[in-house]
Parts: C-alpha cells; sequence; structure tokens
C-alpha cells in the first residue's frame, strides 16, 4: 500500500562531496528504496536512504539540491516507501558475507548495508584518487577495497575489464572476481550501462548463480513512483521494467547481455 | 452529468467532468492507493498501439524551472497484451475507461478500434496523433476508429494544429475532441563531466504554464466546435478546472502535474460536482465568450 506521509526536515550537514539531510518519518524507506518529495519543484525528487534509525533516515543529496532551501523544522509531503530494496536474506537466514560494490558517487546508497552482515567487503571505484573517501570514514569493520580508473590509487579499473597493466598497477578484475566467489550476496550501485558487464563478471566466478545472488540499484529518473508513466522504463532479459515499482534494485543477472 | 458523445449511438457520459490524461495514470490502477478513483468522471490510459513499442533511448525527463519535458517513445505490450493484462482491471472500475490510442495509421486504428469494441469497462476512444501529421491522415483514421469500432471516439488535437484539424474531425467522425496535446519542446542537455551542452532532448512539454495558452485556445474554439470539448494542458486547480467549463469545455483532464500532486484528481472532481460560485470575472459576461476582455 502507497501512502502519504509527512517528513520533518531536522538538519543538514555537509558531508563532502555530499550533504546529508536528516529527516524524522514514522515509516522511512529501506536500504535501496525510496520516497518521494515534494521540494517545491514541478516534479517530487526520489530520496534514498543512507542511514537508518527509529526516528527517519538521512539522505545524501548533492550540493544545489532543492532539500538545502529548506529550513530545520520544514514539513515535507512525501510519497511513500516506493519500490523494492535490496533484498539480503529473503529465507530468513542470517547473512555472514555480504559485498558491496560502488561507484564513488553511489556510495551512499549501499551504506546502509555497511554492518548488515558480520564480515561486509566494499569496493569503491573512482575516477582518480582524489574523489575517493578517506577510509577513516567508514566503519573499521569493514573490508575496504579502493579502484581508480587512471590507476593513482589502489587497484586499476575499470572493475570489469581485463588485461596487461603497467608493472606497478594491479588490475580490479581479479579482485573483484575473487570477492564475488566468496560472498553470500552481492549489492552493486553504478550507472545503469556499467551493469551488463558487471553481470557477466559475475555469471563468470558463480555457476549457476541464485537468483538475487548479486543486486544492481538503478538510478534513473522516477517522476511518478507508481507505475504511471513510463518514464523508467529499463531494458532487462525478462523484457522492459520500470524502476519505480519493480525496482530500483533488480537482480544484476537481468542486465547480462543475450 | 456529462454527455462527451450525443451524437453517438451508446454515447458517453461522465458523473464528473474530471479524467487524468493520457500517459500520465497508466492504465487505470497505478494511483489506487493515492487517487479515488471512484470520484472522478472516467479514466484515460496511457497510450497503447497495435504492436508493442520499447522505450525511448536516451534522456527521459528534463526539468527547466516550473515545466519539465517527457521523451518516453509511448512503450507499450501492444494492444492484445494490454487488454489481457488489464481488461480485469476496467471492469472492475465504477467508471468508464477510455483508451488512448496511438494513431499510426488507418488499418491499425481501424483494427484497434474493432478489437476494444467488445472489451467490458471499455466506454470510449482517444486517438493520439504524430504532432505533424496530415489533414488527410488524421481525418482517415478518425474515420476508420469511427467506422470499424463501436465505441465513441475522441481526437486529441497536436498543440498548435486546433486551426487546421479540430473542425475537419468534428466533422469526419469525432464524438468529442481534446484540446490539446502537449506542445512538443526541445531542451538542452548539460554533459555534467564536461559542463557544457552536448546535446539535446525532444518531448513532451508540461508545465502549469501551459494552462493561459489552453485558455486561450478554448476562448475560441470551444463553442465553435460542433462536438464536445475537453480541455487539457496545465490545469493545476479546481479554480482552472471551473475556468475551462466557463469558456465552454465539457470536461477537463489533468495532465502530468498529478506527478506532483495526485490528489488534485480527487480536489478538482470534488470541486465540480459541488455546487460553483464562478468567479465574478467570469461570470459577469452573458456573451458568447464570458468574462472575455478585449484582445491588446
Amino acid at each position: 500500500m502507497v501512502k502519504r506521509q509527512t517528513a520533518i526536515l531536522r538538519r543538514a550537514r555537509p558531508a563532502p562531496p555530499f550533504w546529508e539531510i536528516h529527516l524524522a518519518l514514522e515509516q522511512p524507506p529501506e536500504p535501496g528504496a525510496y520516497v518521494l518529495a515534494d521540494l517545491g519543484g514541478p516534479l517530487r525528487e526520489p530520496l534514498f536512504p543512507s542511514e537508518i534509525d527509529s526516528a527517519g533516515f538521512v539522505a545524501a543529496v548533492p550540493p544545489g539540491h532543492p532539500a538545502l532551501r529548506l529550513l530545520p523544522g520544514a514539513e515535507i509531503d512525501v510519497i511513500g516507501p516506493l519500490g523494492r530494496g535490496f533484498r539480503l536474506n529473503p529465507d530468513g537466514h542470517p547473512l555472514a558475507r555480504l559485498l558491496l560494490v560502488a561507484q564513488v558517487g553511489f556510495v551512499p546508497f549501499l551504506q546502509p548495508l555497511f554492518q548488515a552482515a558480520p564480515a561486509v567487503a566494499l569496493v569503491v571505484e573512482a575516477t582518480t584518487r582524489a574523489q575517493l573517501p578517506a577510509p577513516t570514514r567508514f566503519p573499521p569493520t569493514l573490508e575496504l577495497t579502493l579502484v581508480t580508473l587512471d590507476g593513482s590509487a589502489g587497484y586499476l579499473g575499470p572493475l570489469e575489464a581485463e588485461g596487461a597493466v603497467p608493472s606497478g598497477l594491479e588490475r580490479a578484475g581479479p579482485r573483484l572476481r575473487e570477492l564475488i566467489a566468496w560472498t553470500e550476496r552481492a549489492c552493486f550501485a553504478f550507472e545503469l550501462d556499467r551493469y551488463p558487464a558487471l553481470a557477466q563478471c559475475v555469471s563468470e566466478v558463480r555457476i549457476q548463480p541464485q537468483a538475487d545472488l548479486a543486486q544492481a540499484l538503478v538510478r534513473v529518473p522516477m517522476p511518478c513512483g507508481v507505475g504511471a508513466c513510463d518514464a523508467c522504463r529499463v531494458a532487462t532479459q525478462r523484457g522492459e521494467r520500470q524502476a519505480c515499482v519493480d525496482g530500483p534494485v533488480f537482480d544484476l543477472l537481468a542486465f547480462r547481455r543475450e | 452529468m456529462v454527455e462527451l458523445a450525443p451524437r453517438h449511438k451508446y454515447g458517453l457520459t461522465l458523473t464528473v467532468p474530471v479524467m487524468p490524461a493520457s500517459g500520465t495514470f497508466g492504465y487505470g490502477d497505478a494511483y489506487q492507493d493515492l487517487v479515488d478513483v471512484a470520484l472522478l468522471g472516467a479514466v484515460v490510459t496511457n497510450p497503447v498501439s497495435l504492436r508493442s513499442r520499447r522505450t525511448a533511448q536516451g534522456r527521459r525527463i528534463g526539468v527547466r524551472g516550473d515545466a519539465f519535458v517527457v521523451h518516453t517513445g509511448w512503450p507499450n505490450p501492444g494492444l492484445n497484451r494490454v487488454i489481457r493484462t488489464y481488461s480485469e482491471t476496467w471492469e472492475r472500475l465504477p467508471i468508464p475507461v477510455i483508451v488512448h490510442l496511438l494513431a499510426s495509421r488507418p488499418e491499425e486504428v481501424a483494427q484497434t478500434a474493432a478489437r476494444l469494441s467488445g472489451v467490458a469497462g471499455v466506454a470510449g476512444i482517444e486517438l493520439g496523433f504524430p504532432a505533424t501529421i496530415s489533414v488527410r491522415d488524421a481525418r482517415a483514421t478518425v474515420e476508420a476508429a469511427a467506422n470499424e469500432g463501436d465505441l465513441p471516439v475522441i481526437a486529441k488535437i497536436p498543440f498548435g494544429r486546433v486551426e487546421r484539424l479540430a473542425p475537419i474531425l468534428a466533422a469526419h467522425g469525432a464524438d468529442a475532441l481534446t484540446l490539446t496535446a502537449p506542445p512538443r519542446a526541445v531542451l538542452p542537455v548539460r554533459d555534467e563531466r564536461a559542463g557544457a551542452v552536448a546535446r539535446f532532448m525532444r518531448g513532451r512539454l508540461y508545465g502549469a504554464a501551459l494552462f493561459p495558452l489552453l485558455l486561450d485556445t478554448l476562448s475560441y474554439w470551444a463553442r465553435r466546435l460542433p462536438v464536445p470539448v475537453i480541455a487539457c494542458g496545465g490545469i493545476a486547480s479546481p479554480e482552472d478546472a471551473l475556468a475551462c467549463l466557463t469558456l465552454g469545455a465539457a470536461a477537463v483532464q489533468i495532465d502530468a502535474l498529478l506527478w506532483r500532486e495526485p490528489a488534485l484528481l480527487d480536489t478538482v472532481a470534488r470541486a465540480l460536482v459541488q455546487p460553483q460560485k464562478p468567479d465574478s470575472v467570469l461570470a459577469e459576461s452573458s456573451t458568447e465568450q464570458p468574462g472575455m476582455e478585449d484582445e491588446e
């Protein structure tokens, strides 16, 4: 049942390169799910949780986001929670090992999962070293792997690439495959066009992987949130799906190339 | 009660002159938790084509100020699958369903109109045309829908084509006209990494700023056309809807503005079923165009 709620903006604080807005909300979205907030523009804005607690949730938004024009105490009309988020233990068994893989700008979408299992590994890919977040920003229990596209820090990306590399550098692909081999669940947050190659990585490492072994968060505009407008359709192996209601988290393998 | 198809053998009667515009409300049940459908006069479905259509590539949404451009390519699974999936929903709805058909070629529209004639719950067809359709093709399409199907036919006139198309389609089979489809618009798309305009997106323009353009169209055409007119474009409040009815529209369609405020449909519907006290400016005149002041 889709419902309307009133969120109250508690505070906003910088968390470079984002701002974190704290919202009090009776029923916050699960990790990977979202609410649509009326922030004064012609369309509602999706807000995804980067932290969730009993009083509400925190959303990471870019500088200039319309939520940052509001003052603490402002009431925000939201629709939701909406969509299907990450499905970590649908059979009820606690998860022991979890792998999170994200482009640097998408890390906040996976942040609510940082402590979702006793062993969590996080792979962050950035263009260059300056974009990488400081390792001190992550919980010490997190097994962190850094990847840069120019090789300036960590492994050499992109994650799905293979082949020879200059001496002194190490490809990220084998490291990702190693992590995929042992994980119980893997959650990805990337631009949509990266998913076919990442799905290929998973299907090469795991033989007959179970459904939802690897899950992918899809970030596309979702103006209506209820499957009415068709603006958020994405192509999957099972035909086109609406990210706003069928996702925004999909089985990564649905994006495999035929 | 409003009769949208007084010339048609079955007619198309609405208890309330309010409905969502095509492409904004899904196929009838998407907003079931947020909108009380029973309050509305009808539901207009998302566009349906004879064969399935895939979604458009590239940018789908662009925002500029209070307006936005949408480009979806009208994806849909094709007529037969839409009927299989939604006919039970349509039958269950307490209000008439108007299926919006993408008017591609007259032969295809004839097939789709004939196929829809026996579907329970479907009470009418709305035809959507390409923005540049010729008068001859539009007329042939409307005639095909009217002759091959049993349902009342509403023609949704492309923006800026009212003068060329509306009188002719009203004279050749359209039981009602929707004025108008959203204008086509182009927005520059910025490449965030390069910090410059990389390409452009073209699509349907929505926003409250369309409303004065709608009133301009209605003020001239609503009482000059021989069939009922449905007003569509930027209606954002009960007062807007009432202004359209005052200028001669028989009913109103709420367009993509309902994505921000789904309750707009309920609010307008409730306001229009209650006795109205029209705005004094609109009520002053009893001329052909009520309340219309002199042109500059």
